[in-house]
């Protein structure tokens, strides 16, 4: 048998004409298949909303403090295993460099002291070069490039600082 | 600003009062799609709370341009899907517990009459009992359009999916329930007992 008008006349619900809603009942009445996809229509639709057992704000709050408690203990043992893990690593690795240390300090001693030393005689020919650099640069370059240069950074800045707006917000949805 | 918007707003900023306001206006209707898909009031109950409890926690993601019925029906709805589908492998072992600890539970043969027991809970609810054996996102579907009236733009947003494959799935699930109303019709006819008159 065809079915067709008549099935997606049910299956959309869509509002029918009083010829077609005659046509539509003599065909339900000698078709089994549209009168179970009608009957199955009109119980869908004649559905009840089934509401939960009295208490249920009080049971989700319970719930609610629950998950709190155990969240709570799960940060503070994620904490503990972190610090503990850290610590033994960091034992771990730096166990033989502690032992040479323990073991002769006047070495490290001098040691760290010559490194400050070179930091310190490294940052002050830094800073004679760039002196010198500052004095000698400017004369050449003509006061319109020095413009754009400024510009081209500020509009950096401004990029980034968009960027980072953008990126730090908060996904939307779930 | 309406009530429910104002509730919502203050969830955000963590007020827990404001939350139970949505829960109080909201339990009924996450409840029964619960129930309607899992088809048992215990585990409805728990997937009932289990939505609240994953709302409250993403809360501050809500989007305010959707209505926040949808936004918890659809948290509701994906958690039943999973949930069933995780159910289908345990489905082997009737004793077997699931991931949260839940038996489940078939009708006790050492009642007085499990059959008849059996049979009453079928009449009570027909329509349950055929949704039982639909596709888990299909019953989501029928169930957001047959009980709370959602057009297939809203069902697709809900259930992350596109409005035709929404219109191909209902289609689909109707044509099933009809073919399940047609087999179960001659079953849910009550027998006639003796002497008792053919008109009824």
């Amino acid at each position: 048998m065809n079915h067709r008008p008549f099935e997606d006349w049910l299956l959309n619900n869509q509002p029918l004409t009083p010829t077609e809603k005659l046509d539509l009942d003599a065909h339900v009445r000698a078709c089994p298949h549209c009168a179970a996809l009608a009957e199955s229509g009109i119980e869908l639709r004649s559905v009840r909303m089934v509401p939960p057992a009295p208490g249920f704000t009080v049971r989700f709050q319970q719930r609610l403090a629950a998950q709190r408690i155990a969240e709570r203990r799960r940060r503070l043992w994620g904490l503990v295993v972190l610090l503990v893990g850290g610590g033994a690593l960091l034992l771990w690795l730096t166990a033989p460099f502690l032992l040479a240390l323990i073991s002769s300090p006047a070495q490290w001693i001098t040691l760290v002291i010559g490194y400050l030393l070179f930091i310190l005689t490294s940052m002050q020919t830094l800073g004679e070069i760039m002196l010198v650099f500052l004095r000698v640069v400017p004369g050449f370059i003509p006061p319109f490039v020095w413009m754009v240069i400024v510009s081209a950074l500020a509009g950096l800045g401004l990029l980034w600082t968009v960027s980072i707006w953008r990126f730090g917000r908060f996904q939307r949805g779930v | 600003m309406n009530e429910e918007s104002a509730w919502v707003s203050q969830a955000q900023q963590g007020s827990d009062e404001a939350f139970t306001r949505l829960v109080e206006t909201y339990q009924t209707p996450v409840y029964n799609l619960c129930y309607r898909m899992l088809g048992e009031p215990d585990l409805a109950e728990d997937a009932a709370q289990e939505t609240f409890l994953r709302a409250f926690q993403h809360i501050r993601r809500y989007d305010e341009k959707r209505p926040f019925a949808t936004w918890l029906l659809s948290i509701a709805a994906h958690y039943c899907i999973d949930r069933l589908r995780k159910r289908k492998f345990a489905m082997f072992s009737i004793d077997e517990e699931d991931d949260d600890g839940n038996t489940y539970e078939l009708p006790d043969p050492s009642s007085p009459d499990p059959e008849a027991e059996s049979m009453k809970g079928e009449t009570r609810d027909r329509v349950q009992a055929m949704l039982k054996d639909l596709d888990e996102t299909d019953r989501a579907a029928i169930i957001m359009r047959y009980w709370y009236d959602y057009s297939e733009a809203e069902i697709a947003d809900s259930l992350r999916l596109t409005v035709s494959a929404v219109k191909s799935r209902l289609h689909r699930a109707r044509k099933e329930l009809a073919g399940l109303w047609q087999e179960e019709k001659p079953r849910s006819k009550p027998e006639r007992r003796p002497h008792e008159s053919p008109a009824f």
